[in-house]
């Protein structure tokens, strides 16, 4: 057997890497993602103080602070058993919309969609932001610069600092808005609004009006049956702050929905041979190896995860654009991979639509803002981070200190997902050990779309991307390495 | 000149956060209006809102170099990069960032970037402390800090 590795990833700069397993014809018959894992976060927090937690918690991870801050603030409010009052869970919820905002901005324009906008077959040097920017316009590249803009400063607003907030205690935020401050968000909502719109525009008109770019979105390497996994409020519309986890079939009937302190009841973890990473399944369904269908327990999270197992968005633009999409590409639920890109501009909608109501809302300047603790517990908390389900889960002693702590972050929830699809692309497009840059893209673009995050940790001096091929033979011994610059 | 000296890295990563050590060591060395000390756990894009206004920028950070032992001290420039940040899959490098600020017609960019690197070793397991091969190493980089807030 030969085994090729992809590492590192272009435009990811992680240290994710991709290993690739041939056959004896050189055909694909394998393929994990190898991430590694960042070590002894449990031991790290037992005994320090619980209400410290959404600080260090926002520390774990450079992509996704805010999530961490939240979902953990939401676990220490049931840890401390006292509700938030309205108001801090509708500044928490704005804060969050703000991230929503640069994060999915962010990953569209300079990460994701580079694939689409500039299209698939590009060079790889030309498939980043500038190449956006040169097919795009330079105003577009100053409205994609300045609405992330806004939504990092819409969250150091709230969040009390840009990047890592400090605002989060159990039983609710640590500081309100002033009037001046929701005219500044007021404005900078509104902007936000039309250039989520002006996204979406710029999404039909280069990628759905494009033939072969819909056929791509919608080919077999790129389609993955499996079941589908969000936050939903009550009336099963998505929601990214609160409300119950719904897990969806692939015929896009509800078969689970549950509250996160149940959660241990519903995902289970697996570890296969080949990789470290362990890979969550639902239990109710069952293990039965990387496999997709309605007998294998692999589900997805993400926005095409949420979007799949929501029966709507809560907003009226936002709504329109859900229905939409599905009416599109055939129907509910979406399999198909590359429809993250679409599903997450829909969200960038949503979240700017909701920022709105929230900002207009009279509750968002009310100075009641925290209710007092109760006797400490276990909790449990939960959010929506950009690319999924991020689930935070203490036991806390009668002194307020951590005795456990345990996390599912969204990326895990993707593993699966992740792995499969990563196949299935590669599938498609190596065949009999023919490898080229732009085949390799494919690969990576299946990968891509799920804007997936690994802990980050340092750098590589000198930095450079170069990617390397390892090639074993079927005893596993490295015999031959290729590197390309 | 108006110049930051900016620390990068994560406080609970191990030798990851000797960027910030740096930092902390030189808030007792050097107290001066013109200068900002300032810290960040982050990259890329969020890299560039911190130091845009700035004429100079001194960031100290944590580097990997299979051919150095841990503890080493370099400068560099972030020309001697492709990319410098972020270590994630979810955001630009620091090059990245300027350039496409640039493109865009950004002024108030810095005119100097200088990156002082440490080498380190422990980055994959939680912990508030350097190991002491690079905590042996703060010295020498404040040192290098020092001398280059000299030059301007």
């Amino acid at each position: 057997m030969k085994t090729i590795t992809i590492d590192p990833i272009t435009r990811l700069e992680g240290h994710g890497k991709i290993n690739i397993f041939l056959n004896d014809q050189g055909d694909v018959e394998n393929a994990y993602i190898q991430i590694p894992e960042l070590r002894g976060f449990e031991k790290f927090s037992e005994g320090r103080r619980a209400e410290d937690m959404p600080q260090i918690t926002s520390r774990i991870c450079g992509v996704c602070p805010v999530p961490h801050h939240i979902a953990s603030t939401k676990a220490l409010d049931a840890a401390f058993h006292v509700d938030a009052p309205i108001a801090a869970k509708k500044l928490r919820e704005l804060l969050y919309c703000g991230y929503i905002i640069y994060d999915h901005i962010l990953h569209f324009y300079f990460l994701g969609g580079p694939d689409f906008v500039v299209g698939p077959e590009a060079p790889a040097a030309k498939r980043n932001i500038f190449g956006v920017i040169e097919k795009a316009g330079l105003e577009v590249g100053k409205d994609v610069i300045k609405h992330r803009a806004y939504g990092q400063k819409i969250t150091a607003i709230l969040g009390g600092k840009a990047t890592h907030p400090v605002c989060g205690l159990p039983g609710g935020v640590s500081k309100g808005l002033s009037k001046e401050e929701v005219r500044e968000i007021r404005d900078m909502v509104a902007s936000c609004n039309t250039f989520a719109k002006f996204s979406l525009t710029l999404f039909e008109d280069i990628v759905l009006k494009n033939k072969v770019y819909v056929d791509l979105i919608r080919s077999d390497p790129y389609t993955l049956k499996v079941y589908n996994m969000g936050l939903v409020d009550k009336h099963d519309n998505l929601n990214f702050y609160d409300g119950l986890i719904r897990v969806t079939d692939q015929e896009a009937q509800q078969l689970e929905k549950f509250d996160v302190k149940d959660y241990t009841k519903h995902i289970a973890e697996c570890v296969v041979e080949w990789s470290y990473m362990k890979y969550p399944y639902l239990k109710s369904v069952g293990w039965q190896g990387l496999t997709d269908g309605k007998k294998s327990g692999m589900y997805r999270v993400g926005p095409l995860g949420r979007l799949n197992a929501a029966e709507g968005m809560a907003t009226p633009q936002a709504d329109k654009e859900y229905k939409r999409m599905f009416d599109t590409l055939g129907g509910k639920p979406i399999n198909s991979t590359l429809a993250f890109h679409w599903a997450r501009l829909i969200e960038l909608l949503y979240v700017t639509e909701r920022a709105k109501e929230l900002i207009e809302d009279p509750d968002i300047t009310s100075s009641h803002i925290r209710n007092p603790v109760g006797t400490p517990g276990e909790g449990f908390g939960v959010v929506e981070a950009a690319r999924g389900t991020l689930i935070h889960h203490y036991h806390v002693d009668k002194n307020g200190l951590i005795e456990k702590a345990n996390m599912i972050v969204a990326t895990t929830n993707n593993a699966g997902a992740i792995t499969m699809s990563v196949r299935d692309a590669a599938k498609g497009v190596i065949h009999k050990g023919q490898v080229s840059d732009g085949l390799l893209n494919t690969v990576e673009m299946a990968f891509r779309a799920y804007d997936p995050c690994f802990g980050c940790a340092t750098h590589t001096l000198p930095g450079g991307l170069p990617m390397t091929v390892n090639i074993y033979d079927h005893t596993k011994k490295l015999y031959k390495t290729v590197s390309q610059p | 000149m108006k110049t930051i000296v900016l620390g990068v890295g994560n406080p609970i990563l191990q030798d990851d956060g000797v960027g910030l050590h740096v930092i902390y060591a030189l808030r007792q060395e050097m107290h001066d209006p013109m200068i900002t000390l300032e810290t960040a756990s982050t990259g890329g894009m969020n890299l560039l809102d911190l130091i845009r206004g700035y004429e100079k920028v001194i960031l100290i950070d944590a580097i990997k170099d299979h051919q150095s032992t841990p503890g080493e001290v370099k400068r560099c420039l972030l020309s001697d990069f492709h990319t410098v940040h972020s270590c994630n899959p979810h955001d630009v490098s620091l090059s990245e960032a300027l350039l496409v600020a640039k493109q865009l017609g950004e002024t108030h960019l810095p005119s100097e970037i200088i990156l002082i690197g440490i080498t380190v070793n422990h980055t994959d397991e939680f912990g508030e402390h350097l190991s002491s091969q690079v905590s042996a190493a703060l010295p020498t980089a404040v040192a290098m800090v020092l001398e280059e807030l000299k030059k301007a």
